[in-house]
Parts: C-alpha cells; sequence; structure tokens
C-alpha cells in the first residue's frame, strides 16, 4: 500500500511519506524532494505578491512601512540591483520541504493579513545582509555571499527580524540576575516581560533568594522561598509573546546548595500539586564539584541558606565558590543548613529529568576555571551554551537603579560545518560571521533593561556556534563519535578559535577599542594562550588529514603570532563562541542541528507554528545510511567524547543534550552526568528519552519507529 | 444465629514474583511507566490556535471530544471492570485495574480540553447533543449488550478490543488532523498520550483473548469469529454514519472511513484474525499515519511538552559509578 508517489497529492502528505518505508524498505527521499516542489507549486507561487522590478518592490516595501527606509539609504540604487541580481543568480533552491515551509511560515515578510508573500529566500538573505554591513558594500556583498551559499546562518532573531520596519530585537537571549530583595524580583519580572515582547528568551538566577521559612526583616518563617517567585515567571512568559510569533520562554537557575532544591525539582514531577507545578519555564541546575566529591565519598551535602551567606561573607550566595568555601561554612554556626544525601540528590536529579527532561545542569568549577575573563559565571541560559560574567544592580525603592550592573544578551549564529569545509576560504568565512555577529551587537540597544543594555556597550560579546557536524561526518562516511570523527572536531574547532580570535583582534585595533575588563583577562597576559603555543592542535590520522587537505590550519607559530597580536592590540568581544542547539535555523540550512548527532534518521519535527513535519537527516540517500545511527544508538559516551573535543575550544558552552532509550535507569543517567563531569564538559542540556513502541503496538513500516 | 451464611471468596495475595504468564508483568511495567495527567500538557498554548477554527470546525471538535469521552466513560466503569472476573491470572486483573484507571484519566483529559479551550455553553449543548445521538448512542449500546452480566467472557474481550482499537480512531482522527495542519499542536500530544495507551488497552485485551481461544473447541472458535465479524460489521455501519454525520461537512468522510478500515484490520489483527479491508481500502493518507507514532518527536520544549517522557526506573548509583 502507499507505494505509488501520487502528484496529485498535497504536500503534507507527500512529506509524510518520508516516514513511511516503501515495499522495498527504502526511504522514500524522492517523496521529500517532489512535496518541496508542490509547496511551491500548490502554495508559495500561488500566494507571493509580483513586482516588475526591483525599484518598483522596494518602494512599495517601504512605502508601506514593511522595509526600514534607513536601511536601504545607506546604498547606492545601482548598488542594490547589483547585489539582488547576485543572489537571484545563485538559484537557490530549498532541499527539504521542511526547509521551504519553515522559512515561508515563518521567516519570510508577509502581507499584514499574513495570507500573502512579499519576500522569496533570496530577498530575506540580501535585507539582513544590507542590515548588517550598514553601509559597507564590500562587506554587504560578503554577508549576502556567506549566508545565502549556507555557510553562514544567522540565528531566528536576526534573520527573521534584520531589515524590517516593525520587528522585534536581534539579539536570541538574555540572562539577568536577580538579588535577594523585593525590588530586585519585580525588577526581573519586568525585564522578563520586556525582552519577552522583543523576542529573546530570559533566563533568570535564583541561587540569591532566600529559602522558604528564612526570617524577614529579622522575623523567622516569613520568607516563601523560590517557588512562587517561579510561578510569577511562568504567568509573566505565558504573557508576553512576540506578535503572536513566539511563545515568550524563560528558564532559572539555581545552585544544588541552596536549601529549596528539592522543592525547585519537585515542580516537575508528573504528579506535582497544581499550585507548585512548572509546565513551560525551564529549570537548570548549577552543581559545584564538592557535590560530585561528597556523593563519591557517599557523604551528605549541605544545603546553606543564601540569606546567612550574605551576611557572613557580605556578598550574595552566587559569589562565592561553595567547593572552595564548603567546609568553612559547614563549620560556620552562623550559617543555618539542612542535609541531604549527596547520591539520593543526584538520582532525584535523574528522576526529573526521566519525567520531564529538566533540570539543565552547569558545571560550575568546570565553567568558571575555563573562564579566560575576569569575574564569575553564576549561571546559564535558556539553551545552556551562554556562560558569561554578570554584575549585580542595585534598586531604589521606586525600582530606578542606584547601582547599575551589567546583565548579559547574546547574539547567535552558526557556520555549517560541511558548507564551511567546501568553501574557498575558511579563515574568511569565519572572520566574516564574526563581523556579523558583532555588528549585531553594536546595532542593538535594548534600552527597557538599562543593565542588559551597559553588558552589551561593555562587552560586545557574541557567540558563533556550529552545526551539521554529523551531516558531515556521515557524507564523508567518518562515524561520529569514532577516532576520526573526535579528532576532526578537535581540529576543527581549534582553527575556527583561532579565526575568530584573529577577527576580533583586527576588530580591536580598527576600531581602537577592547571590551571592558580586558587587560584582567587571560588574554591579556597571555595565559589563554598557553595550550596553543606548547602543542600542535594539527590532524594526526591519514582520514582527517585529507579532510582538511587544501584548508591552512593555524600551526603553533601561527598561535605565537597572534598571541602578540591580541597582547598588544586587545580584542573587541569579550565572548566570541558559543554552540547553540540549532533547531530551526538547521531545517532552513539543510543541516543536522548543533554539533549532535541526528535523533532520528528521519526527524518528526513537531512546531506550534508547523505542526508535525518530517526531515531526512542531511546527505543521507539509501547508499549511507550506515553513518546515519542516531543518538540513541551511538550513545551517551560517544557523544560526550565529541563535545568534550569542541568544548576545549570553545569561550562560552555547548548545547548538550544526552539521549536514553526509555529502558535505561536513573543510574545511566547519573553515570553519564559523572562521565560528562570528568571529561570537562560545561553545561548539559536536555535528558531525551525514547520509547519503543510494544511489539504488537506500532505503526507498520514507519522509518522513526523503526531501530 | 445459624453459622451458614456463604463467606465471601477471600482472593489469594497476588505474588508479583510467581507468574503465569509473563505478559502481565511486561504490560503492566509499559503501564506503569506511561503513567500520566492532563496537567502535564500544556493545552492553554493551544488558545489562540483554537480562535482560528470557524464555528463549524470547532463544534466538531467538541463533538468528537464528547464522543471520546463516553466511550472512555464505558471502558472506566463498565468495560474493564467487566472483564476483571473473566481474569485467568491475578496479575491480569491488576493490569485491568490500571487500564479502567488510565481510561478515567482519558475522560477526565476531554474536560481539561473543553474547561480550556471552550465556553460552559459550547460544552453543554455538545454533551447534550452525544446523549441525543442517535449513531454514537447505537455503538455504545453494541458494545455495552455484550459486557452485561452473564454475556460470554471471549465475547466480551471482542468488543473491548473494537472499541479500543477500533471505535476511538473515528474521534482521533480530527486532532491528528488539526494537527498535521499546524493546530491545537498540544491538543493532539495529549490525545497522542491517549492513543499511546489505548494501542496497549487493545493489543493486551487482544493478547489474552487470543491465548483464551487457543483452549477452545474448533466448534467454539468458529462461533466466536463469525461472531467477530458480525460485530465488527454491525458496528462498521453505525460508525460509517457517524462519521458520515460528523465529518460530511469539511468534507473528510472518505478520509477518515480509510482510517477506520486500517483501524478495523489493526483490531482484528490485535484478535489473531486476519485482515477484513483490503489494503486499497484502507490507505490512510500519510500525514496521519505517521501522526500516530509517539516517538522521537522532536519538539522545541517552550511551546510543547511532546508524547515521549516516562516515569523512569530509580536505581542507586554504586561506589564504582563514582570512580573519578
Amino acid at each position: 500500500m502507499l507505494d505509488r508517489l501520487n502528484e496529485t497529492l498535497d504536500y503534507h502528505a507527500l512529506n509524510a511519506m518520508l516516514n513511511l518505508y516503501d515495499a522495498d524498505g527504502n526511504i522514500r527521499f524522492e517523496a521529500d524532494r517532489m512535496a518541496a516542489r508542490q509547496y511551491f507549486l500548490q502554495h508559495v507561487n500561488q500566494n507571493t505578491v509580483f513586482f516588475h522590478s526591483l525599484t518598483e518592490k522596494l518602494g512599495y516595501l517601504v512605502e508601506e512601512g514593511y522595509y526600514e527606509a534607513e536601511v536601504l539609504a545607506q546604498y547606492e540604487q545601482s548598488f542594490l540591483q547589483k547585489i539582488w541580481d547576485a543572489a537571484f543568480a545563485k538559484k537557490f533552491r530549498f532541499p527539504t520541504f521542511l526547509g521551504a515551509f519553515k522559512y515561508y511560515t515563518s521567516y519570510t515578510l508577509k502581507t499584514r493579513d499574513g495570507k500573502r508573500f512579499l519576500e522569496r529566500y533570496e530577498d530575506r538573505v540580501v535585507m539582513v545582509a544590507l542590515a548588517l554591513a550598514r553601509g559597507d558594500e564590500g562587506l554587504a556583498m560578503s554577508f549576502m555571499e556567506e549566508i545565502l551559499s549556507g555557510r553562514f546562518q544567522p540565528a531566528t532573531p536576526t534573520f527573521l527580524n534584520a531589515g524590517k520596519k516593525s520587528r522585534g530585537e536581534l539579539i536570541s537571549c538574555f540572562l539577568l540576575r536577580i538579588e535577594d530583595n523585593m525590588e530586585s524580583i519585580g525588577r526581573a519580572i519586568n525585564s522578563s516581560l520586556q525582552l519577552s515582547k522583543r523576542g529573546g528568551g530570559v533566563a533568570l538566577m535564583l541561587t540569591n533568594i532566600r529559602e522558604a521559612g528564612a526570617p524577614i526583616k529579622g522575623i523567622e518563617n516569613q520568607s516563601s522561598g523560590v517557588i512562587p517567585v517561579m510561578k510569577l515567571l511562568e504567568d509573566s512568559f505565558s504573557y508576553a509573546n512576540q506578535l503572536g510569533a513566539r511563545q515568550g520562554a524563560g528558564a532559572v537557575y539555581l545552585n544544588a546548595h541552596h536549601p529549596d532544591i528539592l522543592k525547585f525539582l519537585d515542580t516537575k514531577r508528573e504528579n506535582a500539586d497544581e499550585k507548585i507545578r512548572i509546565k513551560t519555564l525551564s529549570l537548570g541546575v548549577v552543581i559545584p564539584d564538592v557535590t560530585f566529591e561528597l556523593a563519591k565519598r557517599n557523604e551528605p551535602m549541605y544545603l546553606f541558606s543564601p540569606h546567612d551567606v550574605q551576611k557572613v561573607y557580605g556578598v550574595p550566595f552566587s559569589e562565592i565558590s561553595v567547593t572552595e568555601k564548603y567546609e568553612e561554612m559547614v563549620e560556620d554556626k552562623r550559617i543555618r543548613k539542612t542535609k541531604i544525601n549527596a547520591r539520593a540528590f543526584f538520582q532525584t536529579l535523574a528522576e526529573i529529568q526521566f519525567e520531564s527532561g529538566y533540570p539543565y545542569i552547569m558545571f560550575e568549577d568546570t565553567v568558571n576555571q575555563m573562564n579566560p575573563v575576569d569575574g564569575r559565571i553564576t549561571m546559564s541560559n535558556l539553551c545552556s551554551e551562554i556562560l558569561q560574567v554578570a554584575e549585580a544592580s542595585e534598586f531604589n525603592d521606586d525600582l530606578s537603579y542606584s547601582k547599575l550592573g551589567t546583565d548579559i544578551s547574546c547574539n547567535l549564529g552558526s557556520l555549517n560545518i560541511a558548507k564551511t569545509m567546501d568553501g574557498p576560504d575558511f579563515g574568511a568565512s569565519i572572520e566574516t560571521a564574526i563581523r556579523a555577529l558583532t555588528a549585531v551587537s553594536e546595532m542593538s540597544a535594548i534600552d527597557s533593561v538599562p543593565s542588559i543594555r551597559r553588558g552589551n556597550d561593555e562587552s560586545r560579546a557574541i557567540g558563533l556556534g556550529q552545526m551539521n557536524l554529523h551531516g558531515y561526518l556521515a557524507r564523508e562516511h567518518v562515524h561520529y563519535g569514532s577516532d576520526e570523527g573526535v579528532e576532526f572536531t578537535s581540529v576543527y574547532f581549534a582553527a575556527v578559535a583561532y579565526h575568530a580570535l584573529r577577527a576580533s583582534c583586527a576588530m580591536a585595533r580598527e576600531k581602537g577599542m577592547t571590551f571592558k575588563g580586558f587587560e584582567k583577562s587571560k588574554y591579556a597576559d597571555g595565559s589563554f594562550f598557553e595550550k596553543y603555543v606548547t602543542r600542535d592542535w594539527l590532524p594526526v590520522s591519514e582520514t582527517v588529514t585529507q579532510l582538511f587537505d587544501g584548508i591552512t590550519l593555524p600551526t603553533r607559530a601561527d598561535w605565537e603570532a597572534l598571541k602578540a597580536d591580541v597582547m598588544a592590540h586587545g580584542l573587541y568581544n569579550r565572548n566570541l563562541q558559543a554552540v547553540p542547539p540549532t533547531g530551526s535555523i538547521s531545517y532552513i540550512n539543510n543541516s543536522t542541528s548543533s554539533i549532535h548527532p541526528i535523533v532520528s534518521k528521519i526527524e518528526i519535527r513537531k512546531e506550534g507554528k508547523i505542526g508535525r513535519v518530517y526531515y531526512p537527516a542531511a546527505f543521507m540517500n539509501n547508499e549511507n545510511l550506515e553513518y546515519y545511527r542516531d543518538a540513541y544508538e551511538i550513545g551517551p559516551e560517544k557523544l560526550i567524547d565529541t563535545y568534550a573535543a569542541a568544548t576545549e575550544h570553545v569561550d562560552q558552552g555547548l548545547s548538550l543534550t544526552l539521549f536514553f532509550p526509555a529502558e535505561a535507569t536513573t543510574r545511566d543517567i547519573n553515570r553519564a552526568q559523572i562521565y560528562a563531569w570528568k571529561k570537562g564538559i560545561k553545561t548539559i542540556y536536555y535528558v531525551r528519552l525514547r520509547q519503543t513502541a510494544l511489539e504488537g503496538t506500532e505503526v507498520q513500516g514507519c522509518v522513526s519507529c523503526t531501530l | 444465629m445459624k453459622d451458614t451464611v456463604t463467606s465471601p471468596a477471600v482472593p489469594r495475595a497476588i505474588n508479583w514474583n510467581r507468574l503465569q504468564d509473563d505478559k502481565d508483568l511486561e504490560v503492566w511495567n509499559r503501564l506503569t511507566v506511561n503513567f500520566w495527567l492532563p496537567e502535564k500538557v500544556p493545552l492553554s498554548n493551544d488558545v489562540q490556535s483554537w480562535a482560528t477554527l470557524t464555528d463549524a470546525e470547532k463544534q466538531l471538535t467538541i463533538r468528537v471530544f464528547t464522543g471520546l469521552t463516553l466511550l472512555d466513560t464505558i471502558q472506566n466503569s463498565v468495560g474493564a471492570p467487566a472483564m476483571m472476573p473473566d481474569a485467568q491470572t491475578p496479575h491480569e486483573e491488576s493490569v485491568l485495574t490500571n487500564i479502567a484507571f488510565m481510561e478515567a484519566v482519558h475522560a477526565r483529559s476531554y474536560s481539561s480540553i473543553f474547561s480550556t479551550l471552550c465556553s460552559t455553553r459550547e460544552v453543554d449543548e455538545a454533551f447534550r447533543w452525544s446523549d441525543e445521538n442517535p449513531h454514537l448512542q447505537a455503538k455504545a449500546k453494541a458494545v455495552l449488550e455484550t459486557y452485561a452480566a452473564g454475556a460470554d467472557p471471549l465475547k466480551r474481550k471482542i468488543a473491548s478490543v473494537f472499541l479500543e482499537s477500533f471505535l476511538f480512531y473515528s474521534g482521533f482522527y480530527l486532532p491528528m488532523y488539526w494537527s498535521s495542519r499546524a493546530k491545537l499542536t498540544n491538543t493532539a500530544d495529549l490525545i497522542r498520550l491517549i492513543i499511546r495507551d489505548e494501542a496497549v488497552h487493545g493489543y493486551y485485551i487482544g493478547y489474552k483473548f487470543q491465548r483464551a481461544l487457543e483452549r477452545e473447541s474448533e466448534e467454539r472458535k468458529a462461533e466466536l469469529k463469525d461472531y467477530a465479524f458480525s460485530l465488527l460489521f454491525e458496528l462498521y455501519d453505525i460508525e460509517a454514519r457517524y462519521t458520515e454525520e460528523l465529518y460530511d461537512g469539511i468534507g473528510l468522510s472518505e478520509e477518515v472511513k480509510a482510517f477506520l478500515h486500517y483501524n478495523a484490520n489493526k483490531a482484528l489483527q490485535n484478535l489473531g484474525f486476519e485482515a477484513l479491508f483490503p489494503p486499497e481500502a484502507a490507505e490512510v493518507n500519510p500525514a496521519i499515519l505517521a501522526a500516530l507514532s509517539p516517538d522521537s518527536e522532536n519538539h522545541d520544549f517552550f511551546s510543547g511538552s511532546g508524547s515521549s517522557y516516562v516515569i523512569g526506573k530509580a536505581v542507586a548509583t554504586e561506589d564504582e559509578d563514582w570512580d573519578f
């Protein structure tokens, strides 16, 4: 049944055929290509507004208030014609249905009634390039080249919004501190609303909020702890969505040694009471090394009242290293404490991860040891790849700032590893990407949250990510997680780090400016470069050497020269790399997500806006399926090895999801966490489970259901 | 007073370490890890999407769900309890209590959908409709007759498999259809959790039927098979009319019927019988068929909860795990 490909089927049905084998047991890639084609014929082409010329189009879009006139006014008309011609001459086509569908439902400019399309893919790319280049023709051309060729893909907020007149912010992601007072909590809720409205995910740190039952103004048993604050935040995020385009989304981080930690985790229990249940807010736990040591010795772990810690040390709980001060705090009578079993804590963590996928984990000491910048990292973000320092703010009673601190924002964009490796100039691609991301930082000024604005102005922090690692390795017939796969990852990321630093140093020189606090960083004293000038990060095996054939890789001498340059001229960006999970943009870009293994040969993608759609892994065909083992088959160790190789060269974090079959136990999850921590992984994102259908109940002939 | 009152039979304490049928434990484990409550699904994220449906589509959706509520109610309060006295092993009884309870959760879930998306008036109207709809009432009665006290235990199982594996699907079609059109995707997640459960229920009851059938005489086997097919014809007849009444308005009746054929074949397969409908008649729209698989769906976690999380098996770590 279902074997004939029917041209008259609608594109959803054609696309769904990807998930059903044909009679010979082959995956029907051609059905998906046909779905993409039918989507254009049946839907896109019929609903696209037609213009006779570029002049007519741009005139209309500016006049009707769709495009920002200022963006176009920076360029000569003749150049506009030239860049548009160059873009359309590339004859871009979406290779998958999901890529096209996702682009046209979520990114492209539409008429105000949402019914007709005003942009093709090329238009969007050119507008992003023009907006980010801010009048520099050469730069605009190279941004267009890099994006349209698929080598560089800006993150959703940038790609969606740049060049449009009514739009959200270009920045992906925000991180806010909350201090232990009502003003700070109130301000944080307001900031969350403001930032959600403008289109970013927001993470907040709860570690410093006093626990339930702590005294307020010296009266015992007054505080309600972190749970009610989480409830307030959850409701705030569901209220504020970006013109209905994206649901507001938030995460909260709490230190493992906060007294409310178990209540915090229980909010995600399957049978949690409605009053405390947290549905859509994401959770993250900050775990210091000492917690692992305690669990190893099978000792209890003490939880410390943040209120007392602040009184004793004079700084918020988040600013001290629990590992360092642990014994001291245990002995200190002034700090009230409770104890729980450390191993039981890890087991609870894993139980909750089974039920909900949460919490994320940040390994606090690893993160801070590997941080090249002065200051302390106390939290991560909604996707656990942003790791930056922040500074507390203080408030007056009317919520104005008595001391303006800094909070964190990050704009992201990712390179398609396969396309970058295929590209004409590896180093130049990275430099162009760094410049595009820096432009986003320079163009952003979030005045509604002054601490965010100040943080961005002083740091120019960006996050260059990577995607399509699995697709690339499979295309080259290298198994994900094999020795060659890990070796490639290490060499690739070292080279990216080199070029990213080189580009940032070049910008510091051009602009005569470094990020604030450069002189106190490990870049300034050269210690950051130690590991690059004392050993090689070049391919060793025959296979990997061949993969880099034709690409000039940085040698120790190159690193020496860069070290001298950076020490002399500084860096423009405080942070350069962060590897996000890349959902939507990897579909548009025809990549496998991030540097993860694929979740399934045919991925079932569900999102509010697009429904259920099926997506084939990049470069996969019926002949090379053996290189497309999925994350559940590959298992956590190889995945962690691959991430560890990349983590070495990434100044911020990488979203690392762990995958388990539903038959796994909490012990399996704990072992993977211990292994990850041991290997120097900085953060763990989701835990994902796959349950195989009970034999006899599965849908027949379904690709994503078979193992 | 004489001591001759018939004393109630005391059941033997259940020992899960002595199994007569390994399938009981396998299914029990599957059902318990699959435990869920409707509160898990952020249905309110569908409020905007609900508003994009036309009035007719809304009415259809509510009616479909009230129809499903009725079936779940029957299975919870009559079907599963009626099969308990027929159980061959104490463990089978335990599994049936779990099935009964989850059916109550399913019935409860539809009300969660209603309270999130619709007005009280719309819901009351739809429940009134389900009380009065002749086709819905007819299929409820057909099933209930076989559940009645004194009825043949194996016929009860047949009816029960038809209910779990066939009758639900005219209703399940609609949320799957909406989700393939990017509508009510969180509601579809919830329905997929229900489908995940019903698939196991139908499979398990069918399995028990097949084991029992093996012990019957050839004559009796023929009688039961005859019965199964004639009941299916009867139910199919009602179901086809029910489908037309519901789906003619949005022009989906033919597609839903193909889906009914597909599931009728599946129900027969659960009972160990051959398919009734030829493959051409059971060609389901691939978008719906593919939408049925709950496994390995990749969603963005911020707008939904997915249907692949389960309650895990807790195992304490040992010293060797902490070797660093």
